[in-house]
């Protein structure tokens, strides 16, 4: 009977080649889902996937692109809501 | 609407949502050269895609591709500042510059507290030790004395020996 661990799917299956020529199945946390724009909900590019753990590690400018609303709104949406902000300042 | 002097706000990259100042054109069509100045709203001295512009109802009157020094001459003249609502980078380094030597003193100055006054404690415990010592020190020196005295008397046998 296989371990507890293994009849639920809350981990994922890697197969791994071994140095011994066999093949084993290492079991694995699942990663995050991507990070989404807040207002289009697209998925955004410069958002490295992966475990808290595993991102709390990288750089500052790993984690999000470097300009204002970086890392929350997708560009497209980041250019309108400048826009906006403008023509109410004149207002 | 994109000519010389014409004030206007990127809308893309790390320089989004800041003011800048026109004050030529590039040799590629469709870009343009564009100066914060970087002192005031630190966008650099480079050129840019119009698309990546958004014109603003203000102009200044300046020749083309003016020095930095001029355009803020122009800015205070026309109070550009407060009609845009524009806070110098150069005047908020300056506070935070400020900010932090004051810190720094009132550290320094804790920290000569704190000193002047393990040394007043440490003056302290040495007269108390000085004030304690004589009465041991008669104890060992009469010890001392009948110590020496014996040795002495045994220097004088191995004299007369």
């Amino acid at each position: 009977m296989p371990r507890r661990s293994e009849r639920s799917r809350s981990l994922r299956k890697i197969k791994v080649n071994t140095p011994g020529g066999r093949r084993k199945i290492h079991l694995e946390r699942k990663k995050n889902a991507p990070a989404k724009c807040a207002i289009c909900k697209k998925p955004l590019a410069g958002r490295k996937k992966g475990r808290d753990s595993d991102i709390a590690k990288l750089s500052k400018t790993q984690k999000r692109p470097e300009r204002p609303f970086g890392g929350f709104l997708c560009p497209s949406c980041m250019r309108t809501e400048i826009k906006k902000r403008l023509l109410k300042s004149f207002q | 609407m994109f000519e010389v002097g014409r004030i206007c706000m990127k809308t893309a990259g790390r320089e989004a949502g800041r003011f800048c100042v026109i004050i030529g054109k590039d040799k590629e069509k469709g870009f343009v050269v564009v100066t914060g100045p970087k002192s005031v709203t630190k966008v650099r001295r480079r050129r840019c895609n119009l698309t990546h512009l958004e014109p603003t109802p203000f102009k200044i009157d300046i020749k083309e591709n003016a020095t930095d020094e001029e355009i803020l001459e122009i800015f205070e003249k026309e109070n550009i500042y407060e009609k845009l609502h524009i806070e110098r980078i150069s005047e908020i380094r300056k506070e935070r510059h400020e900010k932090r030597e004051e810190k720094i003193e009132k550290k320094e100055e804790k920290v000569a507290e704190i000193k002047e006054e393990i040394e007043e404690e440490k003056e302290r415990k040495v007269k108390e030790h000085k004030e304690e010592k004589p009465k041991k020190m008669k104890k060992k020196e009469e010890g001392k004395t009948k110590h020496s005295a014996k040795k002495g008397e045994k220097k004088e046998k191995t004299k007369e020996k």
